[in-house]
């Protein structure tokens, strides 16, 4: 009977398998990593129990039926993760950084414990399941509840404005920068899949997550872009790689947010485990601004590479729904691989021909793992393509203008005005990205390893 | 006018190098005219203090934050605006719209818009705002250098020691300009940081001293005691055949190594600075990079291009092309979010394998990239044109000096070698703090392949057979390069010499040289944290991307010294000597002994003081643990979000674990096997020589070959005899 209590406690579809498995995995690899990187150092022990504890908790978490063992597990994890980021309390502003972190992730652990008790006294129900499938879309009670899940979701994947703790987080060990930016953070995400269908349901809101999503993955990119340092420069990134996560979920792709997710995490660990050889690394030089006629045949090119894209992910190529916001994000990536492509010294019909192969053999790849984790979830039908509206035809407009942007900048800076105008937002945008002043060691003598 | 102050304001700040070649470096070089135990005890009371005056806080900040922008050397793709006008001006066009600073109050931006352009001026006029009276205006600026001073030390740099030249210009009077006007628009109270500065310098106690003094005592009387053994001084050298002599460098990794290799066989070796005498610089055709590859006290004075072939010209071209798809897509909007997605599989199993099969991963990788773009060919080891790069003159002087320097003009050896070194490790920021130092932090392979190729002409040997340096034309010398991370010995062998050399003796050195490099890699791996003792683990230690003591470099440091082998050949000398091989017979106006004493001496005393000054405070001249270090534009470390530059060694460098200490402060001991006369008449020439042996920053201690006793120089300059 006691046994038959447990059962009803877990849930475990698909959708817990694949988080288990990712945990499974990244863990093992960090916890690997370190036992070697942490050798000597004087919290070896609580750092390898706390980062077991933390793999463990999140285990939980993902397979959780219970709204209060979810909660439970959510909090949990998030104070071993602060733990593991202080890791030394002797260094004030590794201890600000936890401080930080406490605020603003304890507001969306406040927020979420409040949905879920505006849930239970509407449902009388504790199961994750049961709640997630009801779908009345006129009850307020229900969009307030969800308007408060989707801040916790905002506060845990630091989204703007809740990003000052990801970006105040680098004092803690590498190790725990790599389980926190391939594991908690993106536990913002896994929220708004695990309730997808109320969400669904509530199409405003859809289109609220998309906006935030909208604002996090360009602030998140141009932050990346000024940053100096390694560290900081990574977390940025991950800002905006969260901020596309939350895109997709606001454009009901839901298994297309779960890839990402996946994906992202084993990229970002990587990289952060790795960053002193990625620091090392020096950059190719930036090539010129393309021609005109240039452009437009890469145009084409990456028009080609959508339709490929469309093939390998099984949608419909141009349809009228939000699955065209995804198939212009890849129209612009195979463009700009098409762009690089044919700027190289090689006779044109090389060119031409290797930046049409490429370009939509890899947004066959990207189509792939979509239509991948759209089979894997389909028991779940979390594949809930909206219909366009204003916002998601802006938000396109916004991914193309600023991709313009970039690519042509070496011609905009030409102009004078234009420099000075950058300066200006440089700086703007350069303080915005700073991590919070309690933060810095602005004394290294202040600077703790003991 | 400011001039003066200026200058003998950055007095007190010693440079920080790159992380792109890491050179070790005096933390209190500017205190050397004192006497070492009064420099430490000033050096505590500028650098070490645990509390600044609150609001320097925000002036810090704001320094570390401009400097990061200006400094960085390709991390950010949106790059600060104006750098090309330099630090100061940049930093005022950036300036008014930085809201920390100006709180968009209007005043304040009408304060930063009326500073004068000139950086000079700017000192001046704000000094007088802040009231500094004259006789305190060094005091002043130094105390603004002090309070961050790896920022501080990498402009000094860039200043005084960066043989490239500047695209974007700095000048230590744009520094302190930049500084103290951050200083005036913060509302930094200038009284209370002098004020601060005072009751530093009021306390006079330091526990540092106590901790090198017990260290130097054990060290020294057992140092002294093991070579003082009379059997050691060999007078009338019985010539003796040797299969083959080894040239390597003075580094302190070497001496075990050549005890091992010496147990082998019948061996002769020999310290040499790891350059070779070739001062070089290397062009990387793949990498477009171009290096020095001598010792920051010299100036490169000939450039070797490291060329690619055809097929590997190619090859090189497709991972360019991935490359710049890769960087193109990461680098801009929009773009990032596909190419996370696209590589999220291979990066996971990049990282399963590298971290469960370190060894398999690197061979996976070496192999992939050797065929996208083998390791360059240095020229012109497979070239005859070397006179194009290294005219005939100067081959001679190279060629005869090398030989003199050493002692090895005589009883050559079928088989000579020179052997450069260099480390490999992986995804570690201070890479090139295990390089050669000799080489400008870079390894020396490339100087090795020169030197030997010199020395193969027939027309050298003819020159040289003029001087008096007879090499029979059985005599061939080869490059190679030792690995100091795994003990590996890499052959250079080109067309001509693979020709004509005694394969025989070759396949045999080769074989012994493995046997010393178990020995070797047996003995550090006792040292190492995991105890591991076979080659295996070795190499697995040394590609291991999680692995933050790859090996433990120059820690344990202690002496210098110069003289023949036979003097330390029966000591185990526990890898903590550089060994420089020295014939006082052949070097009677002291020439050779002056050049080994003012070069290779002062750069390990850099070394040997960067060790002990890290090691004693590894917070204030070293930069604490790997774990939390972050890499700020490409060029240094800082520690988690942001921190001054942290100079000096990390943590695991020094130390086993965070408690238990590795290395012994040590202050370097040089000893010299040549007539006291000849050594004291060399020092008083030399200023430098002088400032290090009478501050006792050195301990100068000669054998005399006359009396075969052991005299030290005391801090008076006089010998003082040990017996």
């Amino acid at each position: 009977m006691y046994l038959n209590c447990f059962t009803t406690l877990f849930h475990i579809d698909i959708l817990a398998k694949t988080m288990i498995t990712l945990i499974v995995f990244l863990g093992f690899i960090v916890w690997r990593f370190s036992g070697r990187y942490l050798q000597g150092d004087a919290r070896y022990y609580k750092f390898m129990s706390l980062l077991g504890l933390l793999a463990l908790s999140m285990m939980v978490m993902v397979a959780s039926d219970n709204i209060w063992l979810f909660l439970g597990a959510w909090g949990i994890s998030n104070f071993f993760l602060i733990e593991m980021m202080i890791h030394n309390r002797n260094w004030q502003a590794a201890k600000a950084s936890g401080a930080l972190s406490a605020k603003i992730l304890g507001f969306g652990f406040i927020c979420l414990l409040t949905a879920f008790i505006l849930m239970t006294m509407k449902t009388h129900q504790t199961s994750i399941q049961y709640i997630s499938l009801l779908s009345n879309d006129a009850d307020t009670e229900f969009s307030v509840a969800l308007l408060l899940i989707l801040f916790a979701g905002m506060a845990q994947s630091a989204l703007w404005p809740f990003h000052r703790w990801l970006l105040s987080s680098l004092n803690s060990p590498t190790p725990t920068s790599a389980i926190m930016h391939a594991g908690l953070v993106n536990g913002g995400g896994f929220l708004l899949v695990r309730f997808a269908h109320l969400y669904t349901s509530h199409a405003s809101i859809l289109t609220l997550i998309f906006i935030t999503g909208m604002i996090s993955a360009l602030l998140g990119t141009l932050w990346k872009l000024l940053q100096s340092d390694i560290k900081k420069m990574l977390a940025c990134s991950t800002l905006a790689q969260m901020g596309f996560m939350f895109i997709q979920c606001g454009l009901g792709l839901f298994p297309a947010a779960v890839a990402h997710l996946c994906w992202h995490s084993m990229f970002k660990a990587n990289l952060f485990l790795g960053f002193n050889s990625l620091a090392k690394e020096q950059r190719c030089k930036i090539g010129e601004s393309p021609s005109l006629i240039l452009f437009l045949f890469a145009l084409v090119c990456g028009v080609l590479a959508s339709y490929a894209f469309a093939m390998t992910a099984h949608f419909t190529w141009l349809a009228y729904d939000t699955t065209f916001v995804l198939i212009c994000v890849v129209f612009i990536t195979a463009t700009q691989v098409s762009v690089t492509l044919l700027q190289i010294e090689r006779p044109l019909w090389i060119k031409s021909l290797s930046a049409i192969l490429i370009s939509a053999g890899l947004s066959a790849v990207y189509g792939l793992n979509v239509w991948l984790f759209e089979l894997l979830l389909k028991p779940m039908q979390l594949m809930q393509p909206q219909a366009l509206n204003f916002y998601y035809l802006c938000g396109v407009l916004l991914l193309f203008s600023t991709w313009i942007m970039s690519l042509f900048k070496n011609q905009l800076m030409k102009n004078n005005t234009m420099a000075t105008l950058f300066t200006r937002y440089y700086v703007v945008a350069l303080n915005a990205s700073q991590p919070h002043p309690a933060t810095i060691t602005t004394n290294r003598n202040q600077y703790q390893y003991k | 006018m400011m001039q003066e102050e200026i200058t003998s304001a950055w007095k007190i700040i010693s440079p920080v190098w790159p992380l792109k070649n890491i050179i070790a470096c005096n933390p209190l070089q500017g205190l050397e005219d004192m006497p070492f135990e009064q420099a430490v005890r000033q050096g505590e009371a500028y650098f070490q203090q645990k509390n600044l005056p609150a609001n320097m806080g925000n002036v810090n900040r704001a320094t570390i934050k401009w400097c990061q922008a200006f400094f960085d050397e390709g991390q950010a793709t949106l790059s600060m605006p104006y750098r090309n006008l330099g630090l100061y001006r940049a930093w005022k066009k950036s300036a008014i719209f930085d809201r920390c600073l100006t709180h968009s109050e209007k005043n304040r931006k009408e304060w930063l818009l009326s500073l004068p352009e000139s950086s000079e001026n700017t000192i001046t006029e704000c000094l007088s705002t802040l009231a500094i009276p004259d006789d305190k205006a060094t005091v002043f600026l130094a105390i603004l250098l002090v309070t961050l001073p790896g920022w501080a030390g990498y402009v000094k740099y860039k200043t005084e020691w960066e043989n490239e030249s500047h695209r974007f210009p700095v000048t230590q009077i744009d520094y302190l300009a930049m500084r103290i006007a951050i200083v005036c628009i913060t509302g930094q109270n200038p009284f209370e940081l002098l004020a601060w500065h005072e009751k530093a310098h009021a306390c006079d106690a330091s526990s540092h001293l106590y901790k090198i003094k017990v260290a130097e005592k054990n060290y020294q009387t057992s140092f002294l005691n093991s070579i003082s053994i009379k059997e050691n001084f060999i007078t009338s050298k019985n010539i003796k055949k040797y299969t083959a002599q080894l040239v390597f460098c003075i580094d302190v990794r070497s001496e075990p190594f050549r005890r091992a290799l010496e147990k082998q066989g019948n061996y002769d070796t020999y310290g040499f600075a790891g350059f070779f005498s070739v001062p070089l610089a290397i062009e990387n055709e793949r990498t477009e990079e171009i290096y020095a590859s001598c010792p920051v006290l010299l100036k490169p004075k000939h450039k070797i291009v490291e060329k690619l072939n055809c097929h590997e010209r190619k090859c090189s071209f497709y991972k360019k092309i991935l490359k710049n798809i890769y960087e193109s897509l990461k680098y801009s909007f929009t773009t990032p979010f596909v190419l996370a997605e696209a590589l999220g599989a291979w990066s996971g199993l990049s990282m399963l394998l590298k971290t469960l099969f370190p060894v398999l991963s690197q061979k996976i990788k070496s192999n992939i990239s050797s065929f996208f773009s083998p390791i360059a060919k240095t020229e012109p080891s497979n070239n005859k044109n070397c006179h194009d790069i290294v005219p005939f003159a100067d081959q001679c002087t190279y060629a005869e000096g090398a030989l003199r320097i050493i002692g090895l003009t005589n009883n050559f050896s079928s088989i000579i070698v020179f052997c450069g070194h260099g480390s490999a490790t992986e995804n570690n920021a201070y890479a090139t703090a295990l390089d050669c130092g000799a080489c400008g932090g870079r390894h020396g392979g490339s100087n090795a392949k020169i030197l030997a190729h010199i020395l193969n002409q027939k027309n050298v040997r003819d020159h040289l057979h003029n001087q008096n340096i007879h090499i029979p034309d059985s005599t061939i010398f080869i490059a190679s390069e030792h690995n100091t991370t795994t003990d590996d010995m890499e052959f250079f062998i080109d067309n001509h010499v693979q020709k004509t050399i005694n394969h025989q003796i070759l396949s045999k050195l080769k074989k012994d040289i493995l046997m010393a490099k178990t020995i070797n890699n047996q003995w550090r791996g006792q040292k190492l944290l995991e105890k591991i003792s076979n080659h295996h683990d070795i190499s697995k230690h040394s590609t291991d991307w999680a692995q933050t003591r790859p090996e433990w470099g120059l820690a344990r440091n202690a002496s210098f010294i110069i003289a023949p082998r036979d003097i330390s050949k029966n000591i185990d000398l526990d890898g903590r000597a550089f060994l420089h091989s020295y014939d006082w017979r052949q070097d009677k106006d002291g020439s050779s002994l002056t050049a080994i004493l003012t070069a290779p001496m002062v750069v390990a005393q850099w070394i040997n003081s960067q060790y002990i000054f890290s090691f004693l405070d590894n917070i204030t001249y070293g930069s604490g643990s790997k774990i939390t270090q972050n890499v700020t534009g490409k060029i240094g470390i800082m520690q988690g979000n942001g921190s001054d530059l942290m100079h000096g060694l990390p943590l695991q460098s020094l130390y086993q674990t965070d408690k238990q200490a590795y290395h012994e402060p040590v202050r370097l001991m040089t000893v010299v096997y040549a007539p006291r006369t000849l050594l004291q008449e060399i020092v008083l020439q030399n200023d430098v020589l002088k400032k290090l042996f009478g501050n006792e920053w050195v301990m100068l201690f000669c054998i005399d070959p006359e009396d075969k006793n052991i005299y030290v120089l005391s801090s008076e300059l006089v010998w003082i005899n040990l017996e």
